[in-house]
């Protein structure tokens, strides 16, 4: 056996050095890998993390959150409802095409047929060609979030995605958890190419020769992202050499990531909240605001975000974290059982109900664990929970289906403004706008509506953010939904690979700009 | 039976404890683990499957004899603030639950099929043994993982979180019954060929009763030692499940759970949710093991006469 391990380490050590001169590969474990490589299937994390990495956007965020231009390399406003971007010349998509006016224009047309993006460009109305390297993005009135809305225009590649595929469906078509074209080919003009992929288990890029940007530091030549779904494994792999790059780092490998000399560990408050949603057309007891309160008043979010969380989050009473324009001081986690004990006796249900409850175990950081303490929680004020918890590629599904009574949602900001919770998640669902596309909770509140339409169109900050304070105090009143905290970000890498340069707090690490040492 | 039979046995039995002390001890650790199991909601502080009963805030405390722990949790607590030596009580009574009754059906199943195909042999034994290799080919943690994920996918969390030791003594059982049937059916050839069971025949015993009445008796011994063998099977195929996710939910943790339940927090320090089910679990099926062991010496006729 050591005689082998001899072996096989020489072996490997001749292969690293034969490597290291030539390519650097980042070895690099995640929680679960992307399910589809559409950048327009999913509004999630995972979706926007894949695309900075296939794709480019027109502008993207700095660390500072200050605006970086990208694949436009100017932008200005014309009018009030008009802002122009001048493209750069020259830029190759990976299928060999150059960039043009026309194809951001066919991404943008995408976007409004999304399903899960489209209530997010609902407040434009078009995006014209001027020439072939100008676009104007025109909002319906006066908007105030369209850069931030920018960073989530990542060209496609026109020529690429049109037409159908062998089995005869166009390949631009958009499915949600299916094996369409578009999920399992991509042509962007990212700095990486998928090589292999293999779902769940492997996905390999490499560098993309004729990448744009040859300012960027980047020295990457080679991608393997692994899932490895267990935090602790994850941690491990990362000690043991296995792999340069995890994300996230558990709570509780915290400590010891901290004293291991071989590795950097980064964490920083991130902007996503942690939620459940109480379905109100499936638990019928959810209609009732006392009953919604009191299971509010149950959950001590505080110590979840102490104990289970180990300090990686902050508690949270509503949805705006600080800084958000939305966000009151006021409004602070409630937790007294006493309190929630006699609103469900004031509701008529002292004796409590059942209910089922679902949440990912593989999505957030413990969210199994978290979803198992709230059930906990909830079974002191007699509300019996039954939980299922599953892996984040079932869990979408099951989430658009609106399968449980409680589900757990975590949600960041797409345009780093408030209105964007409030429009995903409590909005009064609606499918041809996508607004209330993650409402599982069916919550329902035209005064909610109405102001959160009315911020769309508002420039002033400062009466903006009156408004947006005023929603978030409606919902903090009605217990629209169950907020639990906001989640901390958190990676760990092997100190010659400099993520510090890379990572941000919108949780989208540019791996294109990453230095291996 | 007279009261001299009766000194003689318990004579015997206190004799076979002295042949065999590797099994006197494991049947007292044994029994020890059982009574415990069964007066669980008696012993136990708390009850870790009323979710009300316990709080996050005593989340992974340690065990009571370690620095920062609290004197009311013994074996400390899990990472939800679940007494861990209530934990460990009801999930022991889990264990048993599911391996007595698992076997139960083993033996309910196994034993007339073995019977009959060993006594009429011919082309029932081979249909009946042809079943048998069928079942063993396919492992049995595969086929209760196909067959819990299907009720998983099927009746949903809810009635998953209910019939889940129902589901598991079910699945356990149908899965290992080919066990016994060998057995059964190797014994009963032996035996089928005996006097005794010609005589029986000439008295005009009918068949059924005479497999049942002078045959099952004969071959009790050996029967007895493979059941305790596939005791500890079941329970380990429980704990196995419960470790994958498919067994006993997290809300009604078994020790398979809980060892589950605690083992990526095994390298941040709080070893004891899982080495302490464990070292039970190990402690468990070790004491079932060594009492087959001795069991299979003690009832060998070869043996006893030495």
């Amino acid at each position: 056996m050591r005689l082998f391990l001899l072996v096989a380490s020489v072996a490997l050590f001749a292969a690293c050095a034969a490597q290291g001169a030539a390519a650097k590969t980042l070895r690099m474990a995640y929680d679960s890998d992307p399910t589809s490589l559409d950048p327009h299937e999913q509004l999630s994390g995972a979706t926007l993390q894949t695309s900075h990495l296939l794709f480019d956007p027109l502008i993207r965020f700095r660390q500072d959150l200050s605006i970086e231009p990208r694949l436009a390399k100017s932008f200005e406003t014309i009018d009030e409802r008009t802002t122009r971007f001048r493209l750069r010349e020259g830029v190759k998509f990976q299928s060999g095409r150059t960039l043009s006016a026309e194809d951001v224009v066919w991404t943008f047309n995408r976007l409004k047929q999304s399903p899960d993006f489209k209530a997010l460009f609902e407040p434009f109305s078009e995006a014209r060609a001027v020439d072939g390297l100008t676009v104007d993005l025109v909002t319906k009135g006066p908007y105030p979030l369209v850069l931030n809305l920018a960073t989530y225009i990542f060209p496609m590649d026109r020529a690429f995605y049109s037409g159908v595929d062998e089995r005869g469906r166009p390949k631009a078509a958009i499915v949600k958890h299916g094996a369409s074209f578009a999920s399992t080919h991509a042509s962007g003009t990212g700095p990486f190419i998928v090589t292999e992929r293999e779902q769940g288990m492997r996905l390999k890029l490499k560098r993309f020769a004729e990448y744009w940007d040859k300012d960027s530091p980047g020295n990457v030549d080679e991608i393997v992202f692994t899932p490895i779904k267990e935090p602790a494994t994850r941690v491990a792999a990362l000690l043991a050499g296995d792999v340069d790059f995890i994300a996230p780092v558990p709570p509780t490998d915290l400590a010891r990531l901290k004293q291991a000399s071989c590795c950097t560990l980064i964490t920083m408050p991130s902007t996503r909240v942690l939620t459940f949603e109480l379905n109100q057309e499936r638990v019928p007891a959810f209609k009732d605001p006392r009953v919604r309160l009191a299971m509010v008043y149950a959950v001590n979010s505080e110590g979840i975000a102490g104990k289970i969380m180990r300090g990686l989050a902050t508690a949270a009473g509503q949805l705006s974290p600080p800084g958000y324009a939305g966000h009151d001081p006021a409004l602070v986690p409630r937790y007294d059982l006493a309190k929630a004990k006699a609103l469900m006796k004031e509701a008529g249900y002292e004796s409590g109900f059942s209910v089922t409850m679902m949440a990912p175990n593989n999505r957030y950081i413990e969210d199994a664990r978290v979803a198992e303490a709230v059930a906990a929680m909830l079974a002191k004020i007699n509300i019996r929970v039954d939980l299922q918890t599953m892996p984040k590629a079932q869990y979408w599904q099951r989430f658009d289906e609106r399968a449980a009574g409680i589900m757990m949602i975590g949600w960041q900001s797409d345009t780093q403004d408030s209105a964007n919770f409030y429009e995903f998640l409590v909005m009064t669902p609606d499918k041809d706008k996508g607004y209330g596309q993650y409402n599982a909770g069916n919550y329902s509140n035209p005064e909610i509506d109405r102001l959160t339409l009315q911020t769309q169109s508002m420039t002033d900050r400062g009466a903006r953010a009156e408004v947006l304070r005023k929603i978030e105090r409606l919902l903090y009143d009605d217990a629209a939904l169950l907020p639990l905290h906001w989640q901390h970000l958190s990676w760990a890498a092997r100190n010659n690979v400099k993520i510090g340069a890379i990572v941000n707090v919108i949780d989208m690490p540019y791996l294109g700009d990453l230095v291996i040492e | 039976m007279s009261t001299e039979a009766l000194r003689k046995s318990q004579g015997s039995l206190r004799a076979v404890a002295a042949e065999h002390p590797g099994g006197a001890i494991a049947a007292i650790v044994l029994g020890a683990i059982a009574l415990a199991a069964v007066l669980a909601p008696l012993i136990a502080p708390q009850n870790p499957f009323d979710l009300a009963s316990f709080d996050v805030l005593d989340a992974s405390l340690p065990p009571s004899w370690l620095e920062a722990s609290d004197e009311r949790f013994l074996l400390g607590t899990d990472a939800q603030g679940r007494d861990l030596w209530s934990a460990i009580l009801y999930g022991t009574r889990i264990s048993l639950t599911v391996g007595l009754f698992a076997v139960a059906i083993q033996a309910a199943i196994g034993v007339p099929l073995g019977l009959l195909a060993g006594y009429a042999g011919g082309r029932v034994d081979t249909i009946v043994m042809r079943a048998a290799d069928i079942q063993l080919s396919l492992s049995t943690l595969m086929m209760a993982i196909i067959a819990l994920a299907l009720f998983r996918a099927g009746l949903g969390g809810e009635s998953l979180g209910r019939f889940a030791v129902p589901l598991l003594v079910v699945v356990i059982g149908l899965a290992e019954w080919p066990y016994l049937a060998r057995t059964a059916r190797a014994a009963a050839q032996v035996e089928a060929a005996k006097d005794y069971v010609r005589a029986a025949r000439a008295l005009g015993a009918s068949t059924p009763g005479l497999m049942w009445r002078h045959i099952l008796p004969n071959i009790a011994s050996p029967l007895i030692v493979v059941a305790t063998t596939q005791i500890a099977g079941a329970i380990m195929a429980e704990a196995a499940l419960s470790f994958l996710g498919l067994g006993m939910p997290v809300t009604k943790p078994s020790l398979g759970t809980l060892i589950r339940s605690g083992y990526d927090l095994m390298f941040a320090g709080a070893w004891w949710i899982t080495v302490i089910p464990g070292l039970v679990l190990i402690g468990m099926l070790v004491s079932i093991n060594v009492l087959g062991d001795s069991l299979r010496d003690a009832l060998d006729p070869r043996r006893m006469a030495g």
